[in-house]
């Protein structure tokens, strides 16, 4: 069968997985650490989706707008890991169950 | 003949790893993980002619953003003897929400709910779609203004990271 390429949808069905994996990450797991990881893991899913919408409608805005997730993805990573170290500088403690005070 | 054989490649790669990142006890494992659900990612984007962003993503994903999160979890070396799902009924509310949201968006995708009025697949792709230099030119002209909002927001969070590290705790 020459010249049989993967429907968009399948990629689409990939990114739809992926993105549930990384829920299930950050509902059932307790280590900050990895609920990050799990939050890394929904938006390159959605980049996922965001490129083959692109290729599926011929343009590449949907290109572009992976730049700009992949750059707050960035910005999240430093203030969120930042935040992260200071609590277990604090609390000696990674589990979000035992962060559940506003007040320190 | 050949994208059938990769698409099915980094699928099965991507969704094997994904997993193990979120049930691996070992932090470090996790990461490795996400290492490798990152290439295969890449991989995906080469074969949807986005072989610019496939760069970006090796190279600011799984190599600056996996090294600061490697570099975090040596750092604080946490205990992995603590509990590792949540507890009780919340974690059956977790694997039941997030089947909800798979199905919607299983129905979504299958349904092509958001892809009314436009071809299902574009056969002949402008040239030089997914080249740095189309890329380059949408960036600096129709998305100028976002691109500069990006770099305030990037300041912003090396400001904040730096506050934060600085500051003392007693």
């Amino acid at each position: 069968m020459p010249g049989w390429t993967v429907p968009l949808e399948a990629y689409q069905l990939v990114a739809a997985l992926l993105f549930t994996i990384g829920l299930i990450g950050v509902l059932v797991r307790r280590s900050a650490l990895i609920i990050f990881m799990s939050i890394e893991l929904m938006l390159n899913a959605v980049n996922l989706s965001f490129v083959t919408f692109s290729k599926q409608h011929g343009q590449m805005d949907g290109q572009i707008f992976v730049f700009f997730v992949m750059s707050v993805a960035a910005a999240e990573v430093a203030v969120g890991l930042a935040i992260l170290v200071a609590i277990f500088r604090s609390r000696e403690t990674a589990n979000v169950d035992d962060v559940h005070l506003l007040k320190g | 003949m050949l994208e059938p054989i990769l698409f099915t490649l980094f699928s099965i790669i991507a969704i094997v790893f994904a997993f193990n990142v979120i049930f691996r006890r070992n932090a470090v494992h996790c990461a490795l993980h996400l290492v490798g659900v990152l290439l295969a990612l890449s991989g995906m984007f080469v074969l949807l002619n986005a072989a610019f962003i496939a760069v970006i993503q090796i190279l600011i994903y799984a190599g600056a953003i996996m090294v600061l999160f490697l570099f975090v979890v040596m750092l604080l070396n946490v205990k992995g003897d603590a509990a590792l799902l949540t507890p009780g009924g919340w974690k059956g509310f977790g694997f039941f929400f997030a089947l909800i949201i798979f199905v919607e968006l299983l129905y979504v995708v299958l349904s092509q709910g958001g892809t009314e009025g436009t071809p299902a697949q574009t056969t002949a792709l402008p040239p030089g779609f997914g080249s740095p230099a189309e890329i380059g030119r949408i960036l600096y002209t129709t998305w100028l203004f976002p691109f500069e909002v990006t770099s305030i927001l990037l300041l912003i969070a090396v400001i904040g990271a730096v506050v934060l590290a600085k500051r003392k705790f007693a």
